[in-house]
């Protein structure tokens, strides 16, 4: 019964998405048509090979992380604060991608690294964790002695301390990110969501745009934001979960 | 005093987790920085190349139309081949499920992903009772594969063995096994199917099941093969157990 639950869960967000999907991607595909066109009909001695070559060139660098805008003189992305948050992502396992080792070292070293790093990530996340349940339990206590409150108390806490998570890690992050990035609410709400659950497609990333200046403390903010956000979130699907079993 | 060494436990643990990201960093940083630069340098090259082949094309237009290209490839169009190729959507059903898979898994690989408002929203709630789902999944996959554990360790005490000796034996079973069959052999299996070398595949197994899922290697996407029917089935069944796997190491 589960599994077919579970496919049936599967295959439904499949067919959701497919049909959310699919006509706006048509739209992209046929605009890239029309200027491919537009450009072998504007400069007809560009043959078709040669061109087929640039896309493959094009292709391969950006797969390589490589965007082929501007002079060559831009900053690299492996500097040391790349690297910073290329470990991080590595070892919370939300792994957004637009960063990946292309040496060979680079990928043997990853994969010692996520090895002893993935526990790490998940001991530090447990101990953030148990300190959140334990103040929302102590808060609770402390209200019923003041009130003379009994079962209510607990509840409202809980409660409380949902609804608090939920604006400080999920509903009040994406007001910077429309700021400093300039995503939309949506666009910041969807990042919020898929970098602390650890899915982390990396079709959004932070201060990834070349044309934004970040200040110095935007970072160090979102290292703060990343390890407490993704405890709070593991609780409630642990609530979730304990809900379901 | 109990409450002393706990703080200074959590301080510990804090401190690790910093000072390995940071070392990690440094690592990477001194790894992967001087690849980059070359490729950068290829890169450049060859835009120069081309841009000294067709001379009449100013380069202003060149970056438009590597903008409108880099553009388009960020959103999984690829402008290879020809027109009928274009027709070809990312989001059939097989994909769509695919994708599905790998967000309630967390693996995440991201080339394929939502761009529409509503597929991005649908997304978030998707997962908020699929990663639960998936777990909850997992938890039962993984009891069926500590049975056949416990049959082992069953099987080895009537055969008079001491039960730590028992213990021990069947966690390194478990592990050796789970390495063979998770990791080694469909590393072998994808350097068929997909033409990766060895250790390639054994990067891409890592990550996958790890549900870090960078998404620079995404089974079924190489262009130009040929990928049997149920290839991208097994492999979603191959993802399943080996995170149970997983799930079960941690737990034991």
């Amino acid at each position: 019964v589960l599994l077919a639950l579970y496919l049936g869960y599967v295959g439904l967000g499949a067919g959701v998405l497919q049909a959310l999907e699919r006509p706006a991607e048509m739209q992209v595909a046929q605009h890239l048509l029309q200027e491919h066109w537009k450009l072998l009909a504007n400069y007809t001695c560009l043959q078709g090979p040669a061109l087929q070559r640039l896309f493959q060139g094009i292709i391969q660098a950006y797969k390589s992380g490589i965007t082929l805008q501007g002079n060559t003189t831009s900053l690299g992305r492996w500097d040391f604060s790349g690297s910073f948050f290329f470990s991080i992502s590595a070892i919370t396992t939300i792994g957004y991608g637009n960063l990946s080792p292309s040496t060979a070292a680079g990928r043997i070293f990853c994969i010692v690294f996520a090895l002893f790093g993935i526990p790490l990530n998940l001991v530090l996340l447990n101990e953030i964790g148990q300190l959140m349940l334990l103040g929302v339990q102590h808060c609770a206590h402390r209200l019923e002695e003041l009130f003379h409150w009994q079962k209510k108390a607990s509840l409202l806490i809980k409660t409380c301390a949902l609804v608090t998570g939920l604006l400080l890690f999920l509903l009040l992050p994406p007001l910077l990110f429309s700021e400093k990035e300039g995503w939309s609410y949506e666009e910041g709400f969807y990042y919020s969501f898929i970098t602390l659950s650890t899915i982390g497609f990396g079709d959004y990333v932070i201060g990834m745009n070349p044309d934004r200046t970040y200040p110095g403390w935007y970072k160090n903010i979102i290292s703060l934001w990343i390890p407490f956000g993704m405890a709070w979130l593991a609780l409630v699907i642990k609530l979730c979960i304990n809900f379901l079993e | 005093e109990a409450m002393c060494s706990g703080k200074l436990q959590t301080g510990l643990l804090v401190a690790g987790y910093f000072i390995y990201l940071l070392v990690g960093a440094a690592v990477f940083q001194a790894l992967e920085r001087a690849a980059e630069k070359q490729e950068k340098m290829a890169a450049a090259q060859m835009k120069e190349a081309f841009l000294q082949n067709f001379t009449h094309l100013t380069v202003a237009e060149m970056e438009q139309f590597m903008k409108n290209l880099t553009e388009a490839i960020q959103n999984g169009v690829y402008p290879v081949g020809n027109e009928s190729q274009i027709e070809d959507s990312n989001w059939d059903f097989s994909d769509s499920f695919f994708f599905a898979g790998t967000v309630v898994s967390t693996i995440g690989y991201g080339t394929l992903r939502p761009k529409t408002a509503g597929g991005q929203i649908f997304c978030v709630f998707f997962a908020l009772f699929g990663i639960p789902l998936n777990i909850v999944f997992l938890h039962r996959v993984g009891k069926m594969l500590s049975l056949l554990c416990k049959k082992l360790g069953k099987f080895l005490y009537e055969k008079g063995m001491r039960k730590k000796r028992i213990k021990s034996l069947t966690l390194l079973f478990f592990l050796v096994t789970g390495i063979l069959v998770f990791l080694c052999l469909p590393s072998l299996f994808f350097q068929m199917t997909e033409g990766w070398s060895y250790s390639e595949g054994i990067y891409f197994a890592f990550i996958t099941l790890s549900t870090i899922g960078f998404g620079d290697y995404v089974i079924g996407k190489q262009p130009g093969r040929n990928y049997f029917s149920y290839y991208r089935m097994l492999v979603a069944i191959w993802i399943l157990f080996g995170l149970a796997w997983i799930a079960l190491l941690f737990n034991l």
